[in-house]
Protein backbone atom coordinates (compact mmCIF):
# COMPACT_ATOMS: atom_id res chain seq x y z
CA UNK A 1 0.00 0.00 0.00
CA UNK A 2 1.31 3.73 -1.09
CA UNK A 3 2.24 6.07 1.55
CA UNK A 4 -0.73 8.44 0.42
CA UNK A 5 -2.07 11.56 2.22
CA UNK A 6 -5.87 12.97 1.40
CA UNK A 7 -6.79 16.32 1.18
CA UNK A 8 -9.92 17.92 0.36
CA UNK A 9 -10.54 20.91 -1.32
CA UNK A 10 -7.44 22.93 -0.93
CA UNK A 11 -7.14 25.63 -3.11
CA UNK A 12 -3.73 26.50 -5.64
CA UNK A 13 -1.36 28.57 -5.18
CA UNK A 14 -1.91 32.21 -6.52
CA UNK A 15 -0.11 33.06 -9.44
CA UNK A 16 2.23 35.70 -8.32
CA UNK A 17 3.12 32.58 -5.83
CA UNK A 18 4.17 30.65 -8.63
CA UNK A 19 5.77 33.09 -11.07
CA UNK A 20 8.02 33.67 -8.13
CA UNK A 21 10.21 30.71 -9.12
CA UNK A 22 10.00 30.94 -12.50
CA UNK A 23 13.60 31.85 -13.64
CA UNK A 24 14.04 31.06 -17.67
CA UNK A 25 17.68 32.45 -17.10
CA UNK A 26 18.21 29.61 -14.08
CA UNK A 27 17.45 27.16 -16.49
CA UNK A 28 19.32 28.14 -19.31
CA UNK A 29 22.91 27.92 -17.08
CA UNK A 30 21.90 24.87 -15.46
CA UNK A 31 21.58 23.28 -19.46
CA UNK A 32 24.87 24.61 -20.36
CA UNK A 33 26.43 23.29 -17.05
CA UNK A 34 24.29 19.85 -17.74
CA UNK A 35 25.40 19.87 -21.80
CA UNK A 36 29.08 21.41 -21.43
CA UNK A 37 31.43 18.62 -20.07
CA UNK A 38 34.09 19.99 -17.51
CA UNK A 39 37.23 19.80 -19.61
CA UNK A 40 35.23 22.30 -22.20
CA UNK A 41 34.45 24.81 -19.51
CA UNK A 42 37.70 27.10 -19.04
CA UNK A 43 38.97 27.40 -15.10
CA UNK A 44 38.43 30.48 -14.55
CA UNK A 45 34.66 30.47 -15.62
CA UNK A 46 34.45 27.51 -12.98
CA UNK A 47 34.39 28.77 -9.65
CA UNK A 48 34.69 25.74 -7.66
CA UNK A 49 37.09 23.70 -9.62
CA UNK A 50 39.64 26.31 -9.65
CA UNK A 51 38.96 26.67 -5.69
CA UNK A 52 39.23 22.77 -5.63
CA UNK A 53 42.55 22.32 -7.46
CA UNK A 54 44.11 25.69 -5.14
CA UNK A 55 43.33 23.74 -2.24
CA UNK A 56 44.59 20.74 -3.57
CA UNK A 57 48.49 22.90 -4.41
CA UNK A 58 47.69 23.78 -1.11
CA UNK A 59 48.42 20.81 1.05
CA UNK A 60 50.68 19.14 -1.89
CA UNK A 61 53.24 22.13 -1.33
CA UNK A 62 51.90 22.01 2.84
CA UNK A 63 53.05 17.99 2.54
CA UNK A 64 56.22 18.62 0.47
CA UNK A 65 57.80 21.58 2.74
CA UNK A 66 56.77 19.16 5.81
CA UNK A 67 59.03 16.11 3.91
CA UNK A 68 61.77 18.82 3.28
CA UNK A 69 62.40 20.14 6.43
CA UNK A 70 62.31 16.45 7.94
CA UNK A 71 64.70 15.13 5.63
CA UNK A 72 67.45 18.32 5.99
CA UNK A 73 67.05 17.60 9.96
CA UNK A 74 68.00 13.64 8.97
CA UNK A 75 70.69 14.78 6.94
CA UNK A 76 72.62 17.19 9.83
CA UNK A 77 74.70 15.41 12.25
CA UNK A 78 73.30 15.61 16.00
CA UNK A 79 75.64 17.24 18.13
CA UNK A 80 77.14 14.23 19.78
CA UNK A 81 78.43 13.74 16.40
CA UNK A 82 79.54 16.65 15.54
CA UNK A 83 81.74 16.47 18.79
CA UNK A 84 83.02 13.31 17.94
CA UNK B 1 -12.88 20.37 -24.81
CA UNK B 2 -10.98 21.46 -21.45
CA UNK B 3 -7.54 23.00 -20.91
CA UNK B 4 -5.71 19.69 -21.29
CA UNK B 5 -7.40 18.88 -25.12
CA UNK B 6 -6.01 20.48 -28.20
CA UNK B 7 -6.93 21.72 -31.40
CA UNK B 8 -4.49 20.50 -34.53
CA UNK B 9 -3.54 24.24 -34.95
CA UNK B 10 -2.46 24.23 -31.70
CA UNK B 11 -0.21 20.94 -32.00
CA UNK B 12 1.26 22.52 -35.27
CA UNK B 13 2.24 25.55 -33.87
CA UNK B 14 3.75 23.71 -30.96
CA UNK B 15 5.15 21.78 -33.42
CA UNK B 16 7.29 24.86 -34.97
CA UNK B 17 8.13 25.90 -31.43
CA UNK B 18 9.67 22.16 -30.36
CA UNK B 19 11.84 22.77 -33.85
CA UNK B 20 12.85 25.90 -33.24
CA UNK B 21 14.07 24.82 -29.50
CA UNK B 22 15.66 21.92 -30.72
CA UNK B 23 18.04 23.99 -32.76
CA UNK B 24 18.16 26.82 -30.62
CA UNK B 25 17.56 25.82 -26.76
CA UNK B 26 17.23 29.83 -26.11
CA UNK B 27 14.12 29.24 -28.23
CA UNK B 28 12.44 27.12 -25.60
CA UNK B 29 11.50 30.16 -23.55
CA UNK B 30 8.40 29.73 -25.49
CA UNK B 31 7.38 26.34 -23.91
CA UNK B 32 8.81 27.40 -20.64
CA UNK B 33 6.52 30.61 -20.58
CA UNK B 34 3.84 28.20 -21.62
CA UNK B 35 3.75 25.02 -19.09
CA UNK B 36 5.40 26.47 -15.76
CA UNK B 37 2.35 27.53 -14.34
CA UNK B 38 0.58 23.39 -15.42
CA UNK B 39 3.87 21.73 -14.12
CA UNK B 40 4.21 23.69 -11.28
CA UNK B 41 0.36 22.97 -10.02
CA UNK B 42 0.87 19.20 -11.35
CA UNK B 43 3.63 18.78 -8.70
CA UNK B 44 1.94 20.85 -6.36
CA UNK B 45 -0.82 18.67 -5.90
CA UNK B 46 1.56 16.03 -5.70
CA UNK B 47 4.01 17.30 -2.65
CA UNK B 48 2.31 20.72 -0.97
CA UNK B 49 5.44 21.90 -0.47
CA UNK B 50 6.73 25.14 -2.21
CA UNK B 51 10.17 24.94 -2.37
CA UNK B 52 10.08 21.01 -2.96
CA UNK B 53 7.99 21.51 -5.56
CA UNK B 54 9.66 24.62 -7.33
CA UNK B 55 12.87 22.20 -7.34
CA UNK B 56 10.88 19.12 -9.16
CA UNK B 57 9.37 21.70 -11.67
CA UNK B 58 13.43 22.83 -12.44
CA UNK B 59 14.20 19.45 -13.20
CA UNK B 60 11.39 18.89 -15.37
CA UNK B 61 11.98 21.49 -17.69
CA UNK B 62 16.30 20.65 -16.99
CA UNK B 63 15.26 17.75 -18.29
CA UNK B 64 13.05 18.27 -21.23
CA UNK B 65 14.95 20.93 -22.15
CA UNK B 66 18.44 18.14 -22.06
CA UNK B 67 16.16 15.74 -24.13
CA UNK B 68 14.15 17.73 -26.55
CA UNK B 69 15.98 16.41 -29.25
CA UNK B 70 14.69 13.09 -28.72
CA UNK B 71 11.26 14.32 -28.54
CA UNK B 72 9.28 12.94 -31.44
CA UNK B 73 5.51 13.93 -32.40
CA UNK B 74 3.32 10.32 -32.25
CA UNK B 75 0.46 11.75 -31.40
CA UNK B 76 0.45 12.70 -27.64
CA UNK B 77 0.73 16.57 -27.25
CA UNK B 78 4.51 18.22 -25.84
CA UNK B 79 2.44 18.77 -23.23
CA UNK B 80 1.61 15.04 -22.00
CA UNK B 81 5.46 14.38 -22.48
CA UNK B 82 6.50 17.26 -19.86
CA UNK B 83 3.66 15.84 -17.76
CA UNK B 84 5.44 12.15 -17.97
CA UNK B 85 8.53 13.67 -16.96
CA UNK B 86 6.95 15.33 -13.61
CA UNK B 87 5.38 12.09 -12.97
CA UNK B 88 8.48 10.44 -13.27
CA UNK B 89 10.42 12.98 -11.28
CA UNK B 90 7.48 12.80 -8.43
CA UNK B 91 7.40 8.79 -8.22
CA UNK B 92 11.20 9.00 -8.18
CA UNK B 93 11.42 11.63 -5.34
CA UNK B 94 9.00 9.97 -3.24
CA UNK B 95 10.66 6.52 -3.86
CA UNK B 96 13.90 7.64 -3.24
CA UNK B 97 12.93 9.98 0.31
CA UNK B 98 9.88 7.31 1.14
CA UNK B 99 7.68 10.54 1.85
CA UNK B 100 4.30 10.81 2.29
CA UNK B 101 2.39 11.58 -0.87
CA UNK B 102 -0.73 13.99 -1.03
CA UNK B 103 -3.70 13.15 -3.07
CA UNK B 104 -5.31 16.21 -3.53
CA UNK B 105 -9.59 15.65 -3.70
CA UNK B 106 -12.03 18.35 -4.32
CA UNK B 107 -15.88 17.49 -3.35
CA UNK B 108 -17.38 17.91 -6.97
CA UNK B 109 -15.36 15.37 -8.50
CA UNK B 110 -15.49 13.05 -5.59
CA UNK B 111 -19.45 13.12 -6.23
CA UNK B 112 -18.88 12.45 -9.93
CA UNK B 113 -16.74 9.66 -9.08
CA UNK B 114 -19.70 8.41 -6.84
CA UNK B 115 -21.59 9.05 -9.95
CA UNK B 116 -19.63 7.17 -12.12
CA UNK B 117 -19.76 4.05 -9.89
CA UNK B 118 -23.75 4.13 -10.19
CA UNK B 119 -24.73 5.34 -6.84
CA UNK B 120 -26.62 7.75 -5.67
CA UNK B 121 -24.32 10.58 -4.67
CA UNK B 122 -25.17 11.55 -1.29
CA UNK B 123 -23.12 12.48 1.90
CA UNK B 124 -22.60 8.99 3.22
CA UNK B 125 -21.73 7.70 -0.40
CA UNK B 126 -19.14 10.19 -0.54
CA UNK B 127 -17.33 9.24 2.62
CA UNK B 128 -17.74 5.55 1.94
CA UNK B 129 -16.24 6.48 -1.64
CA UNK B 130 -13.12 8.29 0.11
CA UNK B 131 -12.63 5.29 2.26
CA UNK B 132 -12.56 3.13 -0.74
CA UNK B 133 -10.16 5.70 -2.43
CA UNK B 134 -7.52 5.14 0.88
CA UNK B 135 -7.68 1.64 0.16
CA UNK B 136 -6.33 1.73 -3.61
CA UNK B 137 -2.63 1.35 -4.34
CA UNK B 138 -0.48 4.39 -5.53
CA UNK B 139 -0.73 3.32 -9.23
CA UNK B 140 -5.03 2.62 -9.31
CA UNK B 141 -5.14 6.23 -7.17
CA UNK B 142 -2.98 8.08 -10.26
CA UNK B 143 -5.09 7.07 -13.02
CA UNK B 144 -8.26 8.32 -10.95
CA UNK B 145 -6.37 11.71 -10.17
CA UNK B 146 -5.48 11.75 -13.85
CA UNK B 147 -9.29 11.29 -15.03
CA UNK B 148 -11.84 12.73 -12.31
CA UNK B 149 -9.35 15.28 -10.71
CA UNK B 150 -7.66 16.82 -13.43
CA UNK B 151 -10.40 15.78 -16.01
CA UNK B 152 -7.39 14.68 -19.00
CA UNK B 153 -8.21 12.51 -21.96
CA UNK B 154 -7.66 8.76 -21.89
CA UNK B 155 -5.36 9.67 -25.04
CA UNK B 156 -3.54 11.93 -22.14
CA UNK B 157 -3.24 9.78 -19.53
CA UNK B 158 -1.92 6.97 -21.70
CA UNK B 159 0.53 9.59 -23.19
CA UNK B 160 1.96 10.03 -19.81
CA UNK B 161 2.10 6.88 -17.76
CA UNK B 162 3.61 4.79 -21.16
CA UNK B 163 0.79 3.18 -22.17
CA UNK B 164 -2.58 2.93 -25.39
CA UNK B 165 -5.45 5.19 -24.89
CA UNK B 166 -7.58 2.39 -24.49
CA UNK B 167 -5.42 0.62 -21.71
CA UNK B 168 -5.82 3.53 -20.10
CA UNK B 169 -10.20 3.54 -20.60
CA UNK B 170 -9.56 -0.04 -19.89
CA UNK B 171 -7.45 0.58 -16.46
CA UNK B 172 -9.85 3.89 -15.22
CA UNK B 173 -12.54 1.40 -15.72
CA UNK B 174 -11.55 -1.78 -13.81
CA UNK B 175 -10.38 0.88 -10.81
CA UNK B 176 -13.77 1.93 -10.70
CA UNK B 177 -15.09 -1.84 -10.50
CA UNK B 178 -13.05 -2.24 -8.08
CA UNK B 179 -14.12 1.42 -6.32
CA UNK B 180 -17.58 -0.26 -6.62
CA UNK B 181 -16.70 -3.59 -4.56
CA UNK B 182 -14.55 -1.80 -2.13
CA UNK B 183 -17.77 0.54 -1.65
CA UNK B 184 -19.97 -2.63 -1.16
CA UNK B 185 -17.89 -4.77 0.96
CA UNK B 186 -18.87 -4.70 4.75
CA UNK B 187 -15.97 -3.23 5.89
CA UNK B 188 -16.13 0.28 3.67
CA UNK B 189 -17.75 2.06 6.54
Amino acid sequence: MADLKFNIDKPDLPDEQINKHKDFKKLMYNYQTATNPLYKTPLYKNRKVYLVILIILLVMYVIIEVFEKDEQQQKKPSPQEQTK
Amino acid sequence: MNAHHKTDTDIQLELQQIEAAKLNPARFDVLYEKYYKPIFVFVYRRTENEDLCADITSMVFLKALVNIKKYQFKGVPFSAWLFRIAFNEINMYFRKNKAERIVRLDRTNLHQIVQEVELESNSEAEQKMMLALKKLDNDDIQLIEFRFFEKRSFAEIGGIIGITENNAKVKVYRILDKLRTLMNSKNSG
